[in-house]
């Protein structure tokens, strides 16, 4: 685990932090928040391809904190809150790393139930973990955390029951920590970006032709309308990016 | 349902090119084609009220149009920059173009930074799958930058410029159109009071336009994709919507705006309140539940708008009022004459 560099904060700078930052649809949103001009605390497994993101919105004048690891180990998260820790609060926290399991899936009679521990420490311990540590600085920014879901938490697909149901336990996560940080001013939503073209899709149907699917771009214009509402207004909701509208009840 | 199954021929002389006021008209004397059941039928405008009948409930649009093209400076030279949809308080969806009549794609290098006064845009990314329209950061004022510089978005049919009052309706109240909810622009006071006199109710809804310049590019064999736009439906207008019907009265969404705000808000067997962004697209393969009849323009062949005329009333009868509005010369485009379709056996 390395931290590259550590760019002093600038003042009056929105600060996110994105989990699982390096490919698929965590790349398109941290190529996003660089472009609406956010400073980045980037967290990704595998530095090489978080190497490479980050130089390139580097060079298009984001201020970019990158942090390899993985989040479902303590030592990584101290190190994420130390990252963020200097911008004295948060403004969004993606927690977008996620963990497939065995692939192909194993049907949940037979998954290892190792596997399945692990896929519930990335999916459902790791976002808890970091609200928690992280909870004072998203405080004084009245800051955003978006939790990624996926339609496995409510589908039921067999091989899926392992990933879907750490996602739907995610989901009942971000709602009931929408309703607790509620008077702190802190939103809480859960986001399913439904099908798209990404590694770990291809993982899911391993030797498939999933070219099918949209890529993860086709999701920025979600990305770009959820980050321009208020917390009041999107808090406590579950948004699916590639449906016909978001929104909510008036 | 792709564009060549919405073509038609509609000589280039029956395009609108100036407001009917220029052409010596009042607002509510263009002319109004009625296209029911059997036949389409012949008025103007002013005399929509009395082919309404008491307890009939009209759907507005509140949107008021922003003078939302922006002469900027680029790196490269002089674009136009025409703002289609606010995202958030700095990032607009928006259109360069290198002229009113001269579309994009403009290259990234010539939009790396625009300049109109002291405001700036950063471009953020393109548009998923459409090359032609920009996120774009914003720095400074962009509703003052506006307001003193802006001119209403124009596309090259228009023989010239017309100002910000040409492009409000009557309606017009909540400021966030990038073209006019144009459907709303023959109403007048007269014709509102008659509509009073009638006992036909008006009730309201928002919904801002973006830009439609894609709608018009004559190359595409796909439907143009349609982008999210910003609208609400508030309580008040759902529960008239949901009241007129159960007591077996009709429901005009006056524009296409309007119908897709509408069905937004269709929970399945009623209309909800309901606010966010929307993508519905409606035609053929999606026809609307919520409401009877559709007020709009004369729209080109190959658009979205002509899908979704051919959902809302079926495409025999819209093909045969179209033939007979090209025969008997009516107007296309936002200042042009008006229709008013009934789906079904409404009309």
């Amino acid at each position: 685990m390395t931290v590259a560099r550590r760019p002093r904060p600038g003042p009056g700078r929105k600060v996110a932090v994105v989990t699982g930052a390096s490919q698929g649809l965590g790349a398109v949103v941290t190529r996003l928040l660089a472009g609406e001009g956010y400073d980045l605390i980037l967290v990704a497994r595998h530095a090489a391809p978080l190497a490479a993101l980050s130089n390139e919105i580097r060079s298009a004048g984001a201020r970019v904190t990158e942090i390899s690891g993985d989040v479902a180990v303590a030592r990584t998260r101290s190190r994420i809150v130390a990252a963020v820790r200097p911008h004295r609060g948060l403004d969004l926290l993606l927690n977008n790393a996620s963990e497939l399991g065995p692939s192909p899936l194993p049907p949940l009679s037979r998954v290892a139930l190792r596997a399945l521990e692990q896929v519930y420490r990335v999916n459902v311990v790791a976002p808890v973990a970091l609200v928690q540590s992280l909870l004072p600085l998203l405080e004084r920014r009245h800051g955003l955390v978006v939790n990624l879901s996926s339609d496995a938490a409510v589908g039921g697909y067999p091989g899926w029951g392992n990933y879907g149901a750490s996602k739907a336990a995610l989901d009942l996560v971000s709602l009931t920590l929408a309703h607790e940080l509620h008077d702190l001013g802190v939103g809480v939503v859960s986001v399913d970006p439904g099908d798209m073209r990404t590694r770990m899709h291809q993982r899911a149907f391993p030797g498939e032709d999933i070219s099918d699917r949209p890529l993860p771009e086709a999701t920025l214009p979600f990305w770009a309308w959820l980050l321009g509402r208020p917390n009041t207004e999107v808090t406590g909701h579950r948004f699916r990016a590639q449906s016909e509208h978001w929104g909510a009840r008036a | 349902m792709t564009r060549p199954d919405l073509d038609f021929r509609r000589p280039p002389a029956l395009e609108a090119t100036a407001p009917p006021e220029a052409r010596g008209l009042r607002r509510d004397g263009v002319r109004l084609l009625i296209t029911g059941r059997n036949a389409s039928t012949h008025h103007h405008f002013r005399d929509l009220p009395s082919v309404l009948t008491p307890g009939d409930l009209l759907v507005v649009n509140e949107s008021a149009t922003l003078p939302a093209s922006l002469a900027t400076r680029g790196p490269t030279g002089d674009v136009l920059l025409n703002l289609s949809t606010r995202y958030a308080e700095a990032v607009w969806l928006a259109e360069p173009r290198w002229g009113v009549g001269i579309p994009g794609p403009v290259p990234r290098e010539a939009v790396a930074e625009l300049r109109s006064g002291t405001v700036r845009f950063h471009p953020i990314a393109p548009y998923p799958g459409i090359p032609r329209l920009w996120f774009f950061r914003s720095e400074g004022n962009v509703l003052r930058a506006m307001a003193s510089r802006g001119r209403p978005i124009r596309y090259g049919y228009l023989s010239r410029s017309y100002d910000l009052p040409s492009y409000q309706t009557i309606f017009s109240r909540v400021p966030g159109s990038a073209e006019m909810p144009s459907a709303g622009r023959p109403f007048t006071r007269s014709v509102l009071r008659a509509l009073e006199r009638r006992g036909v109710g008006v009730a309201t809804i928002v919904l801002h336009t973006g830009v439609s310049s894609l709608e018009s590019d004559p190359g595409r064999t796909a439907m143009p994709p349609v982008y999210p736009e910003p609208f609400a439906v508030p309580t008040a207008t759902a529960d008239a919507v949901n009241r007129a019907r159960e007591r077996g009265h009709r429901v005009v969404a006056v524009g296409t705006t309007v119908l897709r705000a509408l069905e937004t808000a269709w929970d399945g067997c009623r209309v909800v309140a309901r606010r966010g962004f929307t993508q519905l697209t409606l035609g053929p393969d999606r026809p609307a539940h919520s409401a009877d009849g559709l007020i709009t323009g004369f729209h080109d062949p190959r658009t979205s708008h002509l899908a979704l005329l051919f959902g809302f009333a079926g495409a025999e009868r819209i093909r045969s009022a179209y033939s007979e509005a090209v025969q008997k010369r009516y107007l296309w485009h936002e200042f042009g004459d008006s229709q008013l379709v009934w789906a079904g056996a409404a009309g």
